[in-house]
This record gives structure tokens, C-alpha cells and sequence, in this order.
């Protein structure tokens, strides 16, 4: 594309609103001017009042905070406090948060500035035209119907806008300061552009660390998933096989398993598989005491990766075996009958039959698996009981995925580096995000989720 | 050529002998580690390493009337068991009504942001919430919400709504022509949503209601985050993951004891579970 064209297509919008602005309505003009005014010249009284109190609100609130607020967003403070001499100075992460508010109430404002100039347009053409217009009481009879998806989804919109969307924000945004228990408030905290992942790209403990963690992430999301998937899979055809009798009572004792809380169940293992525990007792009774293992002691690599695993299929196959056994009974069984009459062998038909039946039908879980996965906290945390500092790492040890690097990066040691840690956040960020939403924007659940209307 | 029967049914049965042997060790492997549990709670002394190899040497009760008794520093079950019982109700409640509408919603209504909004809830849902742990820790300080249970009923039930997948799933096997059949009867959408879809969604909305409480019931991260400090604060997750080695027979009857009730719902909805669990996020 040439650059005349590009700056054509850029300047698109301004000639829209050029436009809009020489033929619009003169109620349009006046909601410009002031929220509301538009809405009373239509004769729409009621929803003038509220959207002019709004106006006022909004004013009030910059007036007020908003507006040092939102320069607070750049400076981060500029007055260091001192406790020992008295002085309350600027609290940089106060004000970061609410710098970030600041913002969202302006994006809010501009949102509701938008929609009132549109109502005062559209409904001075509708009266032009002779229609009839919405009262109030009418306007808000439309809430409980066409509208109605706006008021349900109201509280969870602003729920989910405030405790996971601000705090998304506030962590990316944290990634580029210098903020840790080194530097928190009274001391002023700063912008440092791109400064933590040249430390943890640079540095050779750092990268090292994020090397080591990031290979044995891979591996253990890979055969996890696998163990978990594959084992569940095959435990539902076992117990759904035509020789079994009792079937609830054989899948008793997974779901046993499944309703068991995690954190007990990785507790108790890791008590099990402790270097005194009843494990390594039955090791050292059959061979000896050669045979003792520290599973999940400091200097453990494979053997403690291994427990994990285990561990880990152990929680999470009942979940699976749950879902394949209702995949498994929408799966028409003529078709085994067909290949029971070709000779197929029962390899063949899980291999050519069953499995791809599952695969398609569980991908969008497959997905979500994987990414659990990834992101599996628990497991680490519990077996290895939060240890650290493992010869050759940073704040890690070897069975400690991304996400255990950056809790204790953050709140794990006596040194608190916030910034890194978000740093850390931002890298998985891109790493899962970007899978999934390729995944699940390929996955047939998105593209025909229509099917069934 | 066919073989002969009786080649046939040996066959048979050293197949359903492999079947049911199998069987039997993966019910055994489920099922020990709950045993063991179990058993360890009645251990009349309370550290692990007291025990002969899995089980400890003499039993008694004393570890259970211990841990509804005695209030000592380190263990103060009672107040821990009341706390969560306080999370986890409150937080089932929101989260469910939250989940229910936003799922309704999404599966119902066209309008313009659906999409965009589909794939931010998809994106924001991957993320576990303590990923973002400074930011919250910040927050919550900010909003006085820190070491205090309501802060962690909001913080649960504002991020269910995230986890609208399953029950959009369910909603979208409900025909339209029953919501249009309503609609000609001039109800408004408001009427359609609490006389038609609520009464054929009690099965959803049981299943909802459970997965909210359970997960508050036995979750640990995010209390571990925003409870710090006060031990009358704590939830039973928290209590017992600070227990020690000697403490272990006191750790596992605190186990035992709020794992019966999950167990107990799990079974009394199993059939539920065989088919609930794909029933919204399987399809084809």
C-alpha cells in the first residue's frame, strides 16, 4: 500500500466525523455541548436530568481527584516520604492505582458521551420522521426486554472490570517500574521502561533460571496433559467394557479421588513421599537402606519430577475419566459392530474408531488442559512444601514452573522484587494467551456454537 | 474362517480376568491414599514418624476430640471451619447468580460487543486470578479489603462470571422456538428468563452452585494471599497447610473432615457428574 493511500485510509474517521458534524441533528449538537441538552430539546426530560447529573458527577470527580490522579500516572510522586523526619510523601503505588482509575473513568466518560450524542441523533430523526418516541417510563420498560442483556450483564461486566481486568492492567503496568521491597513506598517508585526484561534476559542467574524453568514447563505441560488425558481415556473404556459388570461401582473410586479437595491430597503425599515417610519405609524394608530416595528433598531432579507427575495423574485422571465416559456414550456403536465384522482387531478400532472420535469431540478441553497445565501451581508448591534456592537457580527449584518462579519472586523470599515478578507475569501472559486464543478461535466449538439452536 | 468356540470363550475370560485385574489395582490406588488418611487421623500420637510404615503403632480418638477442643496457637480449628464455611456459602450464592446471567445472556442475546467480549473472557479466564498477586495485594489494601473474608467472597464471586463456558454450553441447547412461543405470548425477556429458562435450568444451576462452593470450600492460594497474619481470620486450607510433622495425625482428621462433605455431594450427583461435566463444554 503507498503512503498516500495508508494517510487517506487514516484520515477516514475525521472526514466520518466532519461529516457527521455538518448534517447532524441540532439535538446532537446540544448533547455535544452538554449531556442531556439534546434528550430535553427531544422532549425526553427525565433522561436529560440523569444524564446532565452524570455530566456534573463526572466534573466533580476531576475536579476533585481525577485530574492530579491522572498526572500521578506519569510522575509516580515526586515527594519522597521520610517516617524517621515525619514527612508523608507521595505514595507511587497508590497513586499508580488510582492513575489507572482515572483512566478507566475517562474511557467510561467518552463511552457515555458517545452513546448520548448517538440517542439525541437518532431520536430527533425518528421524531423528523413523525415516529413515535420512548418515555421515560418506557425507556426503562426496554431494560426488561430488549435491553435486558444490559442490565444482567452489568454487575458482572463491572465485577470482572475491577477484580481481573484492573489488576491485569496494574500488573503489566508494574513490570515497567522498579518496584520491590527494596524500593516500595515511603520511597518513590519509577518508570524503567524495559528495564526488567533486560535483567531477566541479560543477567546470567536470571537467564539461566528462566532457561531450566521454561524447559521442564514444556515438558511437564506436555506430559501431563497426556498422562491425564490418555490415562482417563483409558480408564473409561476399561470400565466401560462389555465383560465389566458394576460399573458404578468401579468408577466409585475415582470419583472418590476427584472429590477429595487438591491441597489434602497433595499434602498428604507429600508426607508420603517425605524422606522418612511410608514410601521410602517400604523401599528400605524390600532392598535395604541403599534404597532410601529423597523424592522431594532439596537435590532432587528427576526423582522429584517423576512424584510430581504421578502425583499429578493421580488428582487429575477421575476428571478425565468423567468426561471421556460422556463423550464415550454419545458415540454411535453401530460402527464397531461394522468393524467387528470387517475383523478389525479392538487396537484397530480404539486407534481408527474411538480415538478420533474423542479427540474431535475434546479439543476445546484439550486446550484448557494444557494450559492448566502450564500454569499448574499447586503441584510444586505443595510436594516440594515452597522450597527454594536450589543449587543453579534463582529463587526455584527443579520441579517450580514459571508460575511458582514468579510467586516467589514476588511474595516467596525475604526480598520482594514486584517489578521482575510482573515482568515474568507478562511472559506468560504472551506465551498461553497466544496459544489458546489461536486454539480456541480454530477449535469447531467457537465457529458452529449455533448448532444445537 | 471362524475359530472354534471354546478357543473363543478362553479367550474371553483371561480377558475379563486382565479386565477386573486391573480393575482392582487402579481401585486399590485410588483408594489407599484415602485410607491412609483416614486411618492416620485415629493415630493416638500425632507425628508421622511414630508410625510402623503406613499405619500408625496404637489408635485412638483423642486426635478428633483435640481438634474440636483445644485452641492452641497453631491450630484453632473450629474458628478456621466457621470461616470457611462463611466464604464458601456467601461466594456460592453470588457467584451462581452472577454465572447463571452472564451465561444466559451470552447464549440468548445478540448484540455488538458479544464477540469481542467472548474472546476477553476467554483470555482473561486462562489466567489464574493470583497470577496478578502484587496488583490484588495492592488493591485490596487500597479498598480495605486485605485480611478480611468479605474481601475474598468478592473477589471469588467477581471472577466467576469468567467461567461462563459450561453453562453458555447448556443455554445453547435450549431451543429458540420455546423463547419465541413466550415472546408471541407478549412476555417480555425479563418474564422469559424467570418463568421459562430458570425452571428448565435447575439441573445447570445445581451444578453451578456446587462448583462455586467447592472451590471456595478447598481453595488455598488466594486465602493464603489476603489473610496473612490473623490466625482468627484463617480459612481451614491455610490452617492446615502450616501444620507441621508432629502435627500429622491433627492435619489429616482436619483433612478428613472437610473432605466428607464434598465427597458426600460428589456421590449423591454422580450420575449428574458422568454426564454434567461435558454436557456444556463438549460439543461438536
Amino acid at each position: 500500500m503507498s503512503g498516500e493511500k495508508l494517510l487517506h485510509r487514516a484520515a477516514e474517521p475525521f472526514r466520518k466525523l466532519d461529516r457527521f458534524l455538518k448534517t447532524c441533528t441540532s439535538s446532537a449538537k446540544c448533547s455535544m455541548f452538554l449531556m442531556g441538552l439534546g434528550q430535553i430539546r427531544n422532549k425526553q426530560v427525565g433522561k436529560g436530568i440523569l444524564l446532565i447529573l452524570a455530566e456534573i458527577a463526572f466534573f466533580v470527580y476531576y475536579a476533585l481527584i481525577g485530574v492530579t490522579d491522572f498526572i500521578g500516572l506519569f510522575t509516580l510522586g515526586t515527594k519522597a516520604g521520610d517516617p524517621i523526619l515525619g514527612i508523608t510523601g507521595d505514595n507511587s503505588i497508590t497513586m499508580l492505582i488510582r492513575g489507572v482509575i482515572s483512566v478507566v473513568v475517562t474511557m467510561f466518560l467518552v463511552f457515555v458521551y458517545y452513546q448520548n450524542v448517538r440517542d439525541a441523533e437518532n431520536v430527533a430523526l425518528r421524531r423528523g420522521e413523525g415516529k413515535p418516541v420512548n418515555g421515560f417510563k418506557q425507556s426503562l420498560g426496554t431494560l426488561l426486554d430488549e435491553k435486558f442483556y444490559m442490565v444482567t450483564l452489568a454487575l458482572p461486566v463491572v465485577g470482572v472490570i475491577m477484580f481481573n481486568v484492573l489488576p491485569i492492567v496494574f500488573t503489566i503496568l508494574t513490570a515497567f517500574t522498579n518496584y520491590s521491597s527494596e524500593i516500595a513506598p515511603p520511597k518513590l517508585v519509577d518508570w524503567i521502561g524495559f528495564g526488567n526484561f533486560i535483567t531477566l534476559f541479560t543477567v546470567t542467574s536470571y537467564i539461566s533460571t528462566i532457561g531450566k524453568i521454561f524447559y521442564w514447563n514444556i515438558i511437564w505441560a506436555v506430559l501431563a496433559t497426556f498422562l491425564s488425558y490418555f490415562g482417563g481415556l483409558c480408564l473409561a473404556l476399561l470400565i466401560n467394557k462389555n465383560c465389566v459388570k458394576g460399573r458404578a461401582f468401579w468408577r466409585a473410586f475415582p470419583i472418590l479421588a476427584y472429590a477429595v479437595p487438591g491441597f489434602i491430597t497433595m499434602i498428604g503425599f507429600r508426607y508420603m513421599f517425605s524422606g522418612m515417610g511410608p514410601i521410602n519405609w517400604l523401599f528400605v524394608k524390600i532392598w535395604g537402606e541403599a534404597a532410601r530416595v529423597d523424592f522431594l528433598g532439596i537435590n532432587s531432579v528427576w526423582a522429584a519430577r517423576i512424584v510430581c507427575l504421578l502425583v499429578n495423574t493421580w488428582v487429575t485422571i477421575p476428571a478425565s475419566m468423567l468426561l471421556s465416559t460422556s463423550v464415550l456414550s454419545n458415540m454411535n456403536k453401530d460402527m464397531y459392530e461394522a468393524a467387528d465384522l470387517d475383523g478389525a482387531s479392538s487396537m484397530q478400532q480404539f486407534i481408527y474408531l474411538t480415538l478420533p472420535f474423542v479427540f474431535f469431540a475434546t479439543t476445546p478441553i484439550l486446550i484448557t488442559q494444557f494450559i492448566g497445565n502450564f500454569n499448574n501451581f499447586g503441584i510444586s508448591f505443595f510436594l516440594r512444601g515452597g522450597l527454594m534456592n536450589m543449587s543453579e537457580y534463582f529463587n526455584a527449584n527443579s520441579t517450580d514452573l514459571l508460575i511458582n518462579w514468579l510467586y516467589n519472586l514476588a511474595l516467596g523470599g525475604s526480598n520482594n522484587y514486584y517489578g521482575l515478578a510482573s515482568a515474568v507475569s507478562i511472559l506468560i501472559f504472551i506465551l498461553t494467551g497466544t496459544f489458546s486464543l489461536l486454539a480456541y478461535v480454530t477449535s469447531p466449538s467457537y465457529k458452529k456454537e449455533d448448532t444445537y439452536k | 474362517m471362524r475359530k472354534p468356540d471354546s478357543s473363543i470363550r478362553a479367550k474371553r475370560i483371561i480377558d475379563s480376568a486382565w479386565s477386573y485385574l486391573l480393575l482392582v489395582v487402579i481401585a486399590f490406588i485410588f483408594l489407599f491414599p484415602c485410607v491412609w488418611l483416614i486411618t492416620s487421623s485415629f493415630s493416638s500420637t500425632g507425628s508421622i514418624y511414630d508410625y510402623v510404615g503406613f499405619f500408625p503403632k496404637t489408635f485412638s480418638f483423642s486426635t478428633w476430640i483435640d481438634l474440636f477442643t483445644k485452641k492452641t496457637p497453631s491450630c484453632n480449628y473450629p474458628v478456621w471451619l466457621g470461616n470457611t464455611f462463611y466464604v464458601a456459602i456467601l461466594s456460592c450464592i453470588f457467584s451462581t447468580i452472577l454465572v447463571i446471567l452472564t451465561a444466559y445472556t451470552m447464549s440468548r442475546f445478540r448484540f455488538k460487543s458479544r464477540k469481542m467480549m467472548m474472546k476477553m473472557t476467554l483470555l482473561f479466564g486462562i489466567f489464574p486470578t493470583f497470577m496478578n498477586m502484587t496488583a490484588l495485594f495492592v488493591i485490596m489494601t487500597q479498598l480495605h479489603l486485605f485480611n478480611n473474608l468479605n474481601g475474598l467472597i468478592i473477589l471469588y464471586s467477581c471472577s466467576a462470571p469468567i467461567g461462563y463456558l459450561t453453562q453458555k454450553g447448556f443455554f445453547d441447547t435450549i431451543p429458540n422456538s420455546i423463547y419465541d412461543a413466550a415472546r408471541i405470548d407478549g412476555a417480555n425477556n425479563f418474564q422469559v428468563f424467570v418463568k421459562m429458562t430458570l425452571p428448565l435450568s435447575k439441573a445447570m444451576i445445581v451444578y453451578t452452585a456446587l462448583t462455586s462452593f467447592t472451590f471456595p470450600w478447598s481453595d488455598f492460594i488466594l486465602p493464603q494471599m489476603l489473610l496473612g497474619g490473623n490466625k482468627d481470620n484463617y480459612t481451614v486450607a491455610i490452617g492446615l497447610n502450616e501444620m507441621t510433622d508432629d502435627m500429622f495425625s491433627l492435619f489429616a482428621a482436619g483433612s478428613v473432615f472437610i473432605a466428607v462433605p464434598i465427597v458426600i455431594l460428589y456421590f449423591s450427583l454422580a450420575k449428574f457428574l458422568v454426564n454434567g461435566v461435558a454436557a456444556g463444554a463438549v460439543k461438536e
